[in-house]
């Protein structure tokens, strides 16, 4: 594992880097590395190898500095405007998933000249009618006392697969894989609380700013952010193709199915 | 100095939950169905509470004690200010303490600061305000994020006690709040303003923050062991750091009691509304059984760092107090003091010599108790056991902390 420290405008920002190559930036979700693990999950290690990996920690994250300025999600899109510009990062491929996925959509209807293509994996960020965002917060809240379950079952296919249960352990888990949860957690109630949940209305009719070819996949069996998000990304970015399900995976599809959605993902950025 | 001050506090239980409730249903807060609410046997509820809570007045309590809270079967008070309202008029001595109202959820703090000020003046000076931040089920009830929620509550906390104090028109340069033109009318009765409450549960940021600004700290938790006794020796060393020193008047818990002519007659008069109480209006606040939403991880309010902290000691699964099987463990638990006249005297001055509290907030209806027995035992203990406690306190309370005085808060300090 290589991280470091950078300094952006007077703020600590965490970051992992990996591989070589045209950079990419990757910005996590809940089941991910910085909001679980503090390295690599094997998804990353296989973009890796082919592209220079950057994943920051999101504000309150892992050792970035938590920002108590942020209430939306223009705020963080901000934030990474000024990570961009500390790294340096002109040109770059843009892979977010889950909340990571919403702000690299805003960072995109923003600045679509930055990004080379993008990448969105069962991102949240939109509103669609009749087909709210799950309820993670209620649903990180445990049953019978020490039950994650529900957590589990809204983040992956099903809630007793094995990399659920390892990521999202009944009980206690690993102290500091709590602590990083809980940072999710906390980053996310100021930017994904309110309005229910997870959604920055006005998003939607700013897709078609986004000049950039991109790529939206899903899981099969997604129970957080419904699919006709998916379908509603996809139909919204105009460079983007059908939407990619993924069999058999749930929200963290690159968590439950790594080596197929690597091999989407790497696909479409040597295409 | 005076004697330890005696308040009876009215959840305002929803009474009329079936038996089987809780086989049936998985939570008493924030999503419990309300169509099991019913208007039939609902009629008239409120009167009976308000009456209750008047009574206590007439009983020579020293105040009446009332909470908010929403969409559960616990607390029917969303606004309890409405209750404090009928109350200005159905009482005539004791104080109003609204404990309080739950400043996150207002969307500008000016109406709580206009409301108690009324309150204030239709009491005649009686009004004792508690503000509160919420807990986990209202940050789900009003969609309130959680991770500034204790920024937000000290921001509109401090604009109201200012708009009491400060002539007006000034403009407020919030970051939670901010307003232009802040000129309280009414004005509140008592000066420099109402005694303020906080309630907690002994975050040392939270007691800090009282002793700052010189309020009474009101330790929330319903269970009195050991706990108690640490949380007053915290507070009074945070006071001690601010310059301040410790009273019990300083001070106030919660707790719940029945009194019956004797211990067997206690228990068994009150045994259905105390496991009615803890089976169903603890179950999603402080029970194990489907899903706890007071505290953790998904209301993030605390600092990462002090979520690191409690984790390190923090049991999963462990007991809450609506977790007990027996009525053994319960009595154990120090939750709900049940006997005769003499047990219940005895138990509360053996918490009173240990816990140096000044303020007990009573509870005396629980879940579905009947009316008469919630006034039976109200009236025994305004006979049989307040006299002794008020006598024994005064004495133990003139020789520990001699020479204080009680006034000494937050309206001395201005």
């Amino acid at each position: 594992m290589s991280g470091r420290v950078i300094d952006v405008n007077g703020r600590k920002v965490w970051l992992l880097e990996h591989g070589t190559g045209a950079p990419l930036l990757y910005l996590h979700g809940f089941a991910d590395v910085h909001s679980v693990k503090e390295n690599w999950l094997p998804f990353h290690d296989k973009l890796a190898q082919h592209a220079r990996v950057i994943a920051p920690a999101h504000p309150g994250c892992g050792q970035t500095d938590e920002n108590k300025d942020i209430d939306v999600i223009e705020d963080v899109a901000f934030h990474y405007l000024e990570v961009l510009d500390a790294l340096q990062l002109t040109q770059f491929d843009l892979v977010g998933s889950c909340v990571g996925g919403w702000i690299a959509a805003e960072l995109a209807v923003r600045h679509p000249e930055r990004i080379r293509k993008l990448v969105l994996i069962g991102a949240s960020g939109l509103f669609v009618e009749g087909a709210l965002i799950g309820d993670v917060f209620m649903m990180a809240q445990p049953e019978y006392g020490q039950s994650y379950a529900s957590l589990r079952q809204m983040l992956f296919a099903s809630a007793d697969q094995a990399n659920a249960l390892e990521m999202f352990p009944d009980g206690k888990g690993d102290l500091e894989d709590e602590v990083r949860r809980y940072q999710m957690l906390r980053l996310s109630s100021r930017i994904g609380f309110k309005p229910p949940y997870f959604y920055n209305r006005p998003l939607r009719n700013r897709l078609h700013r986004i000049t950039s070819p991109a790529l939206v996949i899903w899981g099969e069996k997604d129970n957080f952010v419904p699919h006709s998000h998916g379908e509603t990304y996809a139909r919204s970015i105009p460079g983007t193709g059908e939407l990619k399900v993924v069999p058999g995976a749930g929200h963290s599809v690159h968590v439950e199915k790594p080596e197929e959605t690597a091999k989407l993902v790497l696909d479409f950025l040597a295409k | 100095m005076k004697p330890v001050q005696l308040f009876c506090w009215h959840f305002m239980a929803y009474p009329y939950l079936a038996r089987d409730f809780d086989e049936k249903e998985y939570t008493g807060w924030v999503t419990v169905p309300n169509s099991l609410w019913d208007n039939n046997k609902a009629r008239g509820l409120y009167q009976e509470y308000i009456d209750q809570l008047a009574y206590a007045d007439e009983l020579g309590f020293d105040g009446m004690v009332l909470n908010e809270h929403h969409q559960n079967i616990y607390g029917l008070m969303p606004s309890p200010n409405i209750i404090a309202s009928a109350l200005t008029q159905r009482s005539l001595h004791g104080k109003i303490v609204i404990l309080g109202n739950l400043l996150p959820l207002h969307m500008n703090p000016m109406r709580v600061a206009e409301e108690y000020a009324m309150l204030d003046q239709m009491s005649n000076g009686r009004l004792i305000a508690g503000f509160a931040p919420g807990g986990g089920p209202e940050t789900f009830n009003y969609d309130v994020p959680s991770a500034n929620t204790r920024e937000k509550f000290w921001e509109a906390a401090d604009l109201i006690v200012r708009s009491w104090t400060e002539d007006g028109p000034f403009a407020h340069e919030g970051r939670y709040f901010p307003l232009r033109y802040v000129n309280l009318w009414p004005k509140p009765l008592q000066q420099p303003f109402p005694p303020v409450w906080i309630p907690g549960s002994r975050s040392p940021s939270t007691m800090a923050e009282v002793a700052k600004r010189g309020y009474c700290y009101f330790l929330s938790s319903r269970s009195h062991g050991g706990e108690t006794h640490r949380a007053q020796q915290e507070f009074a060393a945070v006071l001690e750091k601010h310059g301040d020193k410790y009273h019990p008047f300083r001070f106030g818990i919660l707790m719940s009691t029945y009194v019956g002519e004797t211990d067997q007659q206690a228990r068994e008069e009150c045994e259905e509304g105390v496991w009615y109480f803890l089976k169903n209006c603890l179950k999603g606040h402080l029970r194990r059984q489907g899903r706890q939403l007071t505290y953790g991880p998904g209301v993030p309010y605390i600092p990462a760092a002090a979520w690191r902290e409690y984790l390190k000691d923090y049991k999963p699964g462990r007991k809450l107090l609506g977790d007990v099987e027996n009525w053994e463990e319960l009595d154990a638990s120090q939750s709900i003091i049940v006997g005769s006249p003499e047990t219940v005297t005895r138990r509360i001055q053996n918490l009173i010599e240990k816990a140096k509290v000044g303020n007990l907030l009573i509870q005396f209806q629980l879940g579905n108790m009947p009316d008469h027995l919630a006034r039976k035992s109200m009236k025994l203990f305004a006979e049989k056991v307040a006299p002794a406690l008020r006598h024994d306190s005064l004495k133990q309370f003139t020789t520990e902390y001699p020479g204080v005085n009680v006034e000494s808060s937050a309206e001395a300090l201005h």
